[in-house]
């Protein structure tokens, strides 16, 4: 019993440090950006402080506002992601079943742009966008970031498709439904936890892309990532400031993983039966 | 649906790269048939029921359904159910949504939807499960839910693929009494695939028995039974299995380790043979070939005993109460309309 409490209480312990580790810059962001910029430069750092939302109405409602750049992130992120999903899905499908030629090569390919350094291609993307004349863009800077994410997706979504045995689809054929209707019908209800799986991981990595936005953006379309660096000056950095823009910048992806997670877990619970009848 | 479902292979023939699944098939279903596809694993079955079904597409050949050719007609428009050994049952659907998706397919009103899943599942018992899915089904249960969808509609074609495989033996001879049953009072066309030949013999009305790609024999289980044509048949069908011993046929006889035996036929002359003796065929009697028992197996009502006639395994079965001991020697015959002569070469019936 009591050698059961030690080990119990041992695991939260661990637990607790990893925890802390993992969240201690969150933390000191959010403490951050409730300060004032005297007390955020305080020493010894001021654990017991006056919050206040002075920051935070600065960045939204003040002279350099971040609203248009949030609002550029959103668009750059959900275009992104519903592209690549528009385009992943019946790739991935393809890929999963059909047979048809150079079908290998194109999984390699697939995979063989994942393995490309970022930095390596900035150069060519910059000027094949300049000579179409889309550098500050959102179509360009999509297009750049489908580049990464589509074949992500379709990697990932393959290893779902591929789960759905056979005999599922052949029985809906036998049933009168159509290729397509079979997959609407049959196939992407039981991959809906990869979808959501791959949706939040191409909208996270859209979001958070700087590298290629610093790059290929301007002024007129410039994502969150990027604007934040307006607040990093060669005589001072506004810490409050960048901490509360790095706030709202985490906030859409926070609320994303909360809605997320029951998917996936459901996803995952759905593996568990798949197939029904199998044995 | 009488009068319909009639189905032709015509030269059916399937290539896998080099290796032929199929090597040019040949039979014919009637209408309202309970038709089995009768071959031990890798012998061409499932791929004619996949054939048939238009999953799969023969290299050459014709398909006919009621006359009409459908070789190349989309396994959707063909009007054919189908259960999967798999049962392949819509994870994310109910019970319900999945007998009633044929019928969303074939664009029936909702009105007419509701009564007909209830009734197909009414008539394979399951009508108190519609709201379940099948992942809270247990196996006999999920089996009967691919029934319904397949009996929902009324095609002219049901199709089953070792529907019975995944069930444990109480179940299974349950559920094979209720399918003949079911066929019958639906009358409509069956074809099952199946390996069991025990399957195959009490529910078939004829059956096609396939070896390596090919069919070797099509009648009924009654007809195969009595007169395998082949060596591989005859070894197949029945349970235990025929006794095949190698033997000398002489003007009308036979010669097994040393005794004669008369056989129907006639011919003259002298020749190697393979004869086919039924377990159940043998009988004790005195100055018959003689026999040393090795094992008995006791079945109950029945045993089944281990021969050894000079060197040749012959296994008999006796009824209770006629048991010689192990280590026995006993003296064993057989009426010559009970002797099956086989060539060694073309394995064929002689």
């Amino acid at each position: 019993m009591t050698a059961k409490r030690v080990r119990i209480i041992a695991l939260l312990a661990i637990s607790a440090v990893f925890l802390l580790a993992w969240a201690f810059p969150i933390i000191w962001s959010v403490l951050n950006s409730l300060k004032t910029d005297s007390d955020v430069l305080a020493y010894p750092p001021k654990l017991v402080f006056t919050p206040t939302l002075e920051a935070y109405r600065d960045v939204l409602f003040g002279s350099g506002s971040i609203l248009p750049n949030l609002l550029s992130s959103v668009i750059i992120s959900v275009g992104t992601t519903v592209v690549t999903m528009l385009m992943a899905v019946p790739a991935a499908y393809a890929l999963a079943r059909l047979r048809f030629r150079g079908k290998k090569f194109a999984g390699f390919y697939v995979l063989a742009t994942q393995m490309l350094p970022p930095v390596g291609i900035i150069i060519p993307y910059f000027l094949v966008l300049r000579n179409i004349g889309w550098i500050d863009t959102y179509q360009g800077i999509i297009l750049i970031y489908l580049s990464f994410s589509l074949p992500f997706a379709i990697w990932l979504l393959v290893s779902y498709f591929e789960d759905i045995p056979f005999e599922m689809e052949e029985a809906a054929y036998l049933d009168g439904a159509s290729r397509l209707k079979t997959l609407w019908r049959i196939i992407i209800p039981q991959v809906r936890g990869g979808i959501a799986v791959t949706i939040v991981f191409v909208f996270l990595n859209a979001w958070n892309e700087f590298l290629f936005a610093v790059v290929l953006s301007g002024n007129t379309v410039r994502p969150v990532t990027v604007a934040m660096f307006n607040f990093v000056s060669v005589e001072q950095t506004l810490w409050a400031k960048l901490a509360a823009v790095s706030v709202l910048a985490m906030l859409p992806v926070v609320v994303l993983g909360v809605v997320a997670q029951k998917h996936i877990v459901k996803g995952l619970t759905v593996g568990a039966v798949k197939g029904g009848g199998r044995r | 649906m009488s009068g319909q479902g009639q189905v032709s292979f015509r030269n059916i023939v399937k290539m896998h790269g080099e290796f032929a699944a199929l090597k040019g098939v040949n039979f014919d279903i009637k209408p309202g048939e309970f038709f089995a596809l009768l071959g031990p694993s890798g012998s061409g079955k499932s791929t004619t029921l996949r054939i048939l079904a238009g999953l799969d597409a023969p290299t050459a050949g014709r398909v006919l359904i009621d006359d009409k050719d459908v070789t190349s007609t989309d396994a959707r428009d063909r009007d054919i159910a189908m259960v999967f050994q798999s049962y392949a049952l819509y994870p994310h659907m109910t019970v319900a949504e999945n007998i009633a998706f044929p019928l969303e397919m074939a664009k029936l009103p909702k009105s007419e939807i509701a009564p007909a899943v209830k009734d197909a599942a009414r008539k394979v018992k399951i009508d108190h499960l519609l709201d379940r899915k099948p992942g809270q089904l247990s196996g006999g249960q999920q089996q009967r839910c691919a029934l319904a969808r397949a009996i929902v509609r009324k095609a002219r074609l049901f199709l089953l693929d070792e529907p019975l495989s995944n069930l444990d033996a109480k179940l299974r001879l349950e559920t094979r009494a209720e399918l003949k049953k079911l066929q019958r009072s639906l009358g409509v066309t069956a074809v099952y695939v199946t390996h069991d030949q025990e399957e195959a013999m009490t529910l078939a009305d004829r059956m096609a028995v396939f070896m390596s790609g090919e069919i070797q024999q099509v009648g009924t289980p009654a007809e195969v039974f009595a007169r395998p044509n082949s060596i591989d048949i005859a070894g197949f069908i029945g349970n235990p299995p025929m006794n095949l011993v190698p033997a000398r046929y002489v003007d009308g006889d036979v010669i097994i380790a040393g005794h004669r035996l008369k056989t129907t036929a006639t011919t003259a002359g002298e020749r190697d043979v393979v004869v086919g003796l039924r377990p159940g065929a043998l009988r004790l009697a005195e100055g018959g070939l003689g026999a040393r028992v090795d094992l008995i197996e006791d079945l109950g009502d029945t045993a089944v005993l281990d021969l050894d006639c000079a060197g040749t395994m012959i296994r008999m079965r006796v009824a209770d109460g006629n048991i010689p001991g192990e280590g026995d020697t006993i003296s064993i015959t057989a009426r010559p309309q009970d002797i099956h002569l086989f060539d060694p070469a073309t394995r064929r019936r002689l």
